[in-house]
């Protein structure tokens, strides 16, 4: 209670001055603004007010955020443009800098209400709680008779300082509300507001949507065409040599070694088709992946990887089919680079399944690093994981390790 | 021999009866799932069972898991497991029991026809059948074991072959070797891999396996 209140009053004390600060600044700004507006400067100077705005405002939500215990999120979106004018533009249409400017001139009179409301019944509290101590050392001589009944004598000190324990806690109780409705009226006017919030989320959802398209279309394109150029040609050429074979047989006896070849032949070239169409069933879905989960499947690729594998999977339920394909493809090529591209010997593959549904891969080889971001692989990986709102972070510096690490939300 | 067939897909299930019925087997009953596999084993004690991984109503490996079952029911039911893909830990599980007559091989195995029928015989007879690919993953698997990376490139052929199920007339067939070599091989690998020797075929092919899968 006691350390509540000290915070209640730490933070109106240092919004009494930040007020006092930000009314001054907003008295100028504002000022000078409207001065040099009809000159050719007003522009570069709202910039640079507002920036300053900013800048005092981002102190504001940090201040909020310590008393309220969570961070505040900036609202601001990043300013694109590159002539002042568009600057200025896209600055003045972010709903966020009139909030910042709105908080800030409110600060002022909120900061000395608040200061007021918190500050002074404390004080009187306090004052009257250690009256015995001190109005005995410096007796009011001239105080009029009720003060002077109450601070004069013993009796009188001791009423002032249980009526003064009487009103602590009530004093207490006004001083974290004034801090608390200070602190959620910066939260209400600097954190973005709702709408913002799910604009932003549409935006992102449709840029991940576009791209996972993409990706999709791409694998389409890239399955037909090793259908295409592998278990259908092998198919076809089985085909054609069956149809020499059936020729040889019409035209009599004689053959019997060469259709005896033929025959074997097709029945090799079928073989080479369907070992095509198991490799390809694997790169579109494992089927150990369905059969037994993501725990199994990966130890399947660890013992099937060229590289020294070392595997640490807690145990966990299953996720999300989506889910648990995206992780065994990023564990998947991790490790088919770091054999293929990072010259690695040895590889850690960590895989945490939480409760919640929650799951994190982790790749980390002591291969030689500078793994190419932009490439079809990793980028197609980025993809895919993005999609199920995922984050997928990679780090290669040169000389190593390459260390590869998508983690899914829960329930993705 | 009396065959039980489980597969769903009709047009494979009629290609394997054909198959096996054109080369002097009989086919007592062929089914398109589990639960029928269990019946039609439990009513007709075949000498073999040939039986695909992926089997409705979940088209996962109902199969295998009905193979696990019958046979942890200790009845001598000799399976041979049929997938379009293999897996080494499938055939760990298969394994386990360390009694012989089981068999995990790709489908696609069906088109060498002696091998195949060969396989089958093995198993029926209480041997093993495992497929080169499943080999091939228990040998990516043990590549930095210090006994497997002794042997020498002709001692790993014939280990691979062994491992398959292989008896050593077999072998010697495969491998175009003469009766002692592959004795004398096969006693090199065995002490290289520090296992007892044997002369049972079947415990020698356990062993390998046992080994590989530890």
């Amino acid at each position: 209670m006691v350390r509540r209140t000290a915070r209640a009053l730490a933070y109106v004390a240092a919004g009494l001055g930040m007020g006092i600060g930000a009314f001054a600044w907003c008295v100028a700004t504002t000022a000078i603004v409207a001065v040099v507006a009809i000159t050719h400067l007003g522009l570069p100077a709202f910039l640079v007010l507002t920036a300053g705005t900013r800048r005092l405002a981002g102190w504001e939500r940090r201040r909020a955020g310590w008393y309220l215990g969570r961070a505040i999120l900036t609202p601001h979106r990043p300013v694109a443009a590159t002539t002042l004018a568009g600057r200025a533009a896209q600055v003045a249409a972010q709903p966020a800098t009139w909030r910042d400017l709105a908080w800030l001139w409110l600060l002022g009179p909120v900061g000395l209400g608040s200061f007021l409301v918190a500050a002074v019944p404390c004080a009187v509290a306090a004052a009257a709680i250690v009256a015995p101590a001190w109005a005995w050392a410096v007796p009011n001589l001239h105080a009029p008779a009720v003060p002077a009944l109450l601070e004069g004598t013993w009796p009188g000190r001791l009423v002032l300082c249980a009526a003064g324990l009487a009103v602590a806690p009530g004093a207490m109780w006004l001083a974290s509300a004034a801090a608390g409705l200070q602190a959620r009226l910066a939260g209400a006017l600097l954190a973005p507001g709702g709408r913002q919030r799910l604009a932003e989320r549409a935006d992102r959802l449709a840029t991940t949507r576009a791209r996972v398209l993409d990706a999709q279309a791409a694998e389409l394109r890239r399955i037909e065409r090793d259908l295409h150029d592998g278990a259908q040609a092998r198919i076809v050429a089985a085909g054609m040599t069956l149809a020499l074979a059936e020729r040889r047989v019409r035209a009599g006896p004689s053959g019997g070694e060469a259709i005896g070849d033929d025959l074997r032949l097709a029945r090799r070239q079928l073989e080479d088709a369907l070992a095509e169409l198991r490799r390809l069933v694997r790169g579109i879905h494992p089927p150990i992946l369905t059969d037994r989960g993501l725990r199994e499947a990966i130890s399947a690729l660890a013992a099937d990887s060229p590289l020294d594998v070392e595997l640490h999977a807690g145990a966990g339920g299953r996720q999300a089919p989506a889910v648990e394909s995206a992780a065994y493809f990023v564990v998947a090529e991790a490790l088919a680079n770091a054999a293929k591209h990072a010259g690695a010997e040895a590889c850690i593959v960590e895989v945490a399944l939480g409760d919640d549904g929650s799951l994190a891969v982790e790749v980390r080889d002591d291969g030689r690093g500078g793994a190419d971001q932009a490439g079809a692989g990793l980028d197609g990986l980025r993809r895919r994981v993005e999609a199920l709102d995922g984050v997928f972070t990679i780090t290669s510096p040169l000389g190593g390790p390459t260390v590869l690490r998508a983690e899914f939300p829960c329930a993705s | 021999m009396r065959v039980v067939i489980a597969e769903d897909l009709l047009l494979l299930r009629e290609g394997l009866v054909r198959l096996l019925t054109d080369t002097g087997h009989t086919v007592v009953a062929a089914v398109g799932d589990a639960p029928a596999l269990e019946a039609a084993v439990a009513e007709h004690r075949p000498d073999v069972s040939i039986v695909d991984v992926r089997l409705p109503p979940g088209f996962r490996d109902e199969g295998l898991r009905a193979a696990l079952a019958i046979r942890a029911r200790g009845t001598s039911a000799p399976i041979l497991i049929l997938s379009q893909y293999v897996e080494r830990t499938y055939a760990a599980e298969l394994l386990a029991d360390g009694r012989g007559g089981v068999g995990y091989l790709l489908k696609d195995r069906v088109t060498a026809l002696d091998d195949f029928l060969q396989a089958i015989d093995r198993v029926a007879a209480g041997g093993i059948a495992m497929d080169a690919e499943v080999v091939r993953q228990l040998f990516a698997r043990n590549r930095r074991d210090r006994g497997v990376a002794s042997l020498t490139p002709r001692e790993r052929e014939v280990l691979a072959l062994v491992a398959e199920g292989l008896s050593n007339s077999a072998i010697c067939t495969a491998l175009v070797l003469a009766p002692t070599s592959v004795e004398k091989h096969i006693t090199n690998i065995l002490g290289k891999l520090e296992l007892q020797p044997s002369d049972d075929t079947h415990r020698r092919i356990r062993a390998v396996l046992a080994y590989l899968n530890q």
